[in-house]
């Protein structure tokens, strides 16, 4: 059979499954073989990726465990071109991450059938955190961002990837000339005074919904009367971090501000390279894994996982990408592994908390040299 | 907060420190023989009693032995220095004397670096003003404690004032640069750019130290010997171990010299497990997390950018060897991570140096071969030629400056009458 489709047929029954039934050991195993699997795929159809993966000090066609699988930083993606393991004919858009100024972004080519995966992946995940119900979607965002064609911002891809939940969509905020955001505060309350007693979805960039909805609503005295919403929000604590604005403070801010309990408040964690998957928070405040992915939380010095309680380097896995080689990633971020299993929240699997980015190297020697001179 | 460095808050802290120290540089005159033996007991104490964990500790011992200061003495302010006297040139004398107060900024990342700095000043008769970096207040305390034990008078220790406080007070920073006859400054880009920036008085006279990099090279004819290999390798590991490869003296990368075909594996061979080895005796106690995404992420972007370009490393961040060819030297990694690039001729490689290349580490067969390439890289801005292994093992001149002699003023002295000023009579004691 085809590798392409013998993968294809791998992950359609992978994204039949419920994202969270399966343990740890269950959930790893079941992964490991399709993981090497798309590892020589890609290997095949990059030459570069191929000869990162032959120096891996340990051969991952006999690996026992996904932690010995080669891993990419997610930095190999600010390349350009992009990584690819498509022809450029097959590329229906590139995902941009959203790098802070001077930064270069991530990106990532996605092909139609990566794509729809990267559509199904989220859904799987979302459903299982507010249902499946279709409802009206607020977008904390403006028009533009939902855009469906070409190079794709992480913003935008994670509205877009929301969109299969909607209804009707209404974004609430639009930008003047310069760029500067601005609430449309009049379609806000004609929306919350139509949606009154409806499931309704929100979604924005954390600090998109604090400092273009919630201060200019806090500071005009408005507050919306939507108790069935449910606001989803990614995208990092940073810039809140400068205003001292903590996870607490936002939700309750942002439930106040809506009218609903802070419960209803889902901070999730994704980036554009993890193909296809987003970590919510449940209940009790963790981000859990779900079958088609994976993540590995890694001791900074030895690169071995941690253990229950330790904190390290996250990886993030997922075999939902056929068109670029984004199956294990490792990224620059920190996080807490909480539990094996043991979630009370009743999902399986790794959980772990997002602790920040990790802060920026201090390199102090005399060997430090930044410019050469010419 | 150790008891000889003072975590210091406010610019009078800084100001009465320096006043004090201007008092003993300006009163009290100490001969460099007096400072010559205390530093001698100085590298006895520090034999033992766990002072080897200190990186760089053993240099540190032999740096102060008079056998290697006395030379130095003598080579850079002149036959009979040690004595403190006038000496006579012609019809003139000349005679050593320190600049005042000279402010120490070591850099963060060498243990041994606050001490050595202040070493060079005494001699000169100066009073020190230090610095001390943040992750360096422990080992500079163990090292200082030991100057305490031998140095009972405080013939010494009146002379220095350690000080601790936040790289980014640009009050207190300010505050010591004015404070200051004279500046050694170690370190960086960043850290050097920022100390030259301070209000120095227009009287300060400056010695900058970094920031560079070391570059190593090594002939076909040294590295195909089987018998040799090994220990080149071994070599080349210990070099790169030293201070985690962060020091400007630290080998980025290994010009190679082609040889036999096929014969590059067995070099690479040997060099994997030279790093193994070195690794062991050396491991790692820490790591900044982003410091492993950066070595990550120098692994895989090696690979990546050029399928001709191989590499070798560890499953953790311990070590990387980057394989590749090319003249051009690349963007340094550090972190025990070195690039080997295949040249033809070495000369071409070196050629290309650009001034920022401080050590040149070498292992070459033939001594008219290696003078050439000294000669070669002299011309091209590179400040010491050593043997590899030796990268870090520095003497005086240092980065081709002299270490003594930037901080003292060498006063003539003509006689109005013709005649002889006896040796003695105007050298005063170490104390009063």
């Amino acid at each position: 059979m085809n590798v392409l489709l013998e993968i294809e047929e791998r992950l359609r029954a992978l994204l039949t499954e419920e994202p969270y039934r399966l343990d740890v050991s269950e959930h790893q195993a079941g992964l490991l073989a399709l993981l090497k699997t798309e590892l020589a795929y890609a290997c095949e159809r990059n030459q570069s990726f191929g000869n990162y993966i032959q120096a891996w000090p340990i051969d991952y066609q006999t690996s026992k465990r996904i932690a010995d699988l080669p891993f990419v930083p997610v930095g190999v993606f600010k390349s350009n071109p992009p990584l690819s393991l498509v022809e450029g004919s097959e590329i229906t858009r590139i995902l941009a991450s959203s790098a802070t100024t001077g930064q270069v972004p991530s990106r990532v080519v996605l092909d139609s059938a990566t794509a729809r995966r990267m559509t199904k992946g989220v859904m799987m995940i979302i459903r299982d955190f507010i249902g499946s119900s279709r409802r009206p979607y607020l977008v904390v965002d403006t028009p533009a961002a939902l855009a469906s064609n070409g190079e794709l911002g992480a913003r935008g891809a994670a509205i877009q990837g929301l969109r299969s939940f909607a209804t009707e969509i209404i974004c609430c905020l639009s930008a003047d000339a310069d760029g500067n955001l601005r609430l449309e505060g009049d379609k806000l309350l004609e929306c919350s005074k139509r949606w009154k007693d409806a499931e309704v979805l929100v979604y924005g960039f954390t600090y998109v919904i604090w400092n273009h909805l919630v201060k200019p609503l806090q500071s005009a005295g408005v507050r919306l009367d939507l108790p069935n919403v449910r606001v989803l929000h990614s995208g990092g604590w940073k810039r809140l971090q400068q205003e001292a604005v903590g996870k607490e403070a936002f939700a309750q801010g942002v439930a106040t501000t809506f009218g609903c309990s802070a419960d209803r408040v889902i901070d999730f964690y994704g980036m554009v390279e993890n193909v296809g998957v987003v970590y919510p928070d449940c209940d009790q405040g963790n981000k859990h894994v779900p079958a088609f992915a994976d993540v590995i939380i890694r001791n900074e010095l030895t690169l071995e996982p941690v253990s229950v309680g330790q904190r390290g380097l996250v990886q993030v896995s997922s075999v939902l990408p056929t068109s670029f080689p984004g199956f294990l990633l490792l990224t620059e971020d920190i996080a807490e592994l909480i539990h094996e299993d043991d979630c009370p929240c009743g999902r399986r699997g790794t959980a772990f908390r997002f602790v920040g980015r990790a802060p920026k190297a201090e390199i102090r020697g005399c060997g430090n040299l930044e410019t050469r001179r010419s | 907060m150790s008891d000889l460095i003072h975590l210091v808050d406010s610019v009078e802290d800084i100001s009465r420190a320096a006043i004090q120290l201007r008092g003993v540089a300006v009163n009290k005159e100490m001969d460099p023989r007096t400072v010559l033996d205390l530093f001698e007991r100085w590298a006895a104490a520090l034999q033992g009693n766990g002072m080897e964990a200190v990186p760089g500790v053993a240099f540190f011992r032999l740096w102060l032995r008079q056998g290697t200061l006395k030379p130095i003495l003598e080579r850079e302010l002149g036959q009979g220095s040690v004595d403190g006297d006038w000496r006579e040139e012609g019809q003139a004398k000349l005679r050593v004397f320190p600049l005042g107060v000279v402010g120490h900024w070591p850099a963060g990342n060498i243990e041994i670096q606050p001490v050595l700095s202040l070493t060079c000043a005494l001699l000169g008769g100066n009073t020190c003003l230090v610095r001390v970096p943040s992750r360096l207040l422990e080992s500079t305390n163990q090292l200082m404690k030991k100057l305490v034990t031998v140095d009972r008078d405080g013939i010494l220790t009146e002379r220095i004032q350690l000080l601790s406080f936040d790289h980014s007070r640009e009050d207190l920073q300010s505050a010591m640069a004015r404070n200051v006859d004279g500046a050694m400054i170690w370190g960086g880009q960043e850290a050097v750019a920022r100390v030259r920036a301070l209000p120095f008085p227009h009287w300060t006279r400056m010695a900058v130290f970094g920031p560079r990099l070391s570059v190593a090279a090594m002939d076909a004819e040294v590295w195909s010997q089987p018998d040799e290999r090994r220990s080149w390798c071994e070599r080349i590991a210990r070099d790169v171990w030293q201070f985690d490869q962060q020091a400007c003296s630290s080998p980025q990368v290994l010009f190679l010299e082609r040889g036999a075909r096929g014969a590059i594996d067995n070099f690479i061979e040997e060099l994997r497990e030279a790093f193994r080895k070195e690794n062991q005796a050396h491991p790692r106690r820490e790591i900044q997390p982003a410091l492993t995404s950066v070595i990550c992420l120098a692994r895989a972007n090696w690979l990546l950018d050029n399928v001709a370009n191989r590499a070798w490393f560890s499953p953790s961040p311990d070590w990387t060897i980057l394989l590749g060819q090319g003249t051009d030297i690349p963007k340094p990694t550090q972190f025990r991570t070195l690039t080997v690039l295949l040249v033809d001729n070495l000369l071409d490689a070196i050629e290309k140096f650009d001034g920022s290349v401080q050590t040149l580490g070498v292992a070459i067969g033939n001594p008219e071969k290696e003078d050439a390439l000294a000669q070669a890289a002299g011309r091209r801005g590179v400040d010491r030629i050593v043997k590899l292994g030796r990268m870090h093992v520095f003497g005086s001149p240092w980065d081709a400056m002299d270490l003594i002699r930037p901080m003292v003023r060498i006063v003539r002295y003509v006689p109005s009458r013709d005649q002889k000023i006896p040796a003695k009579q105007t050298s005063l004691s170490s104390r009063p």
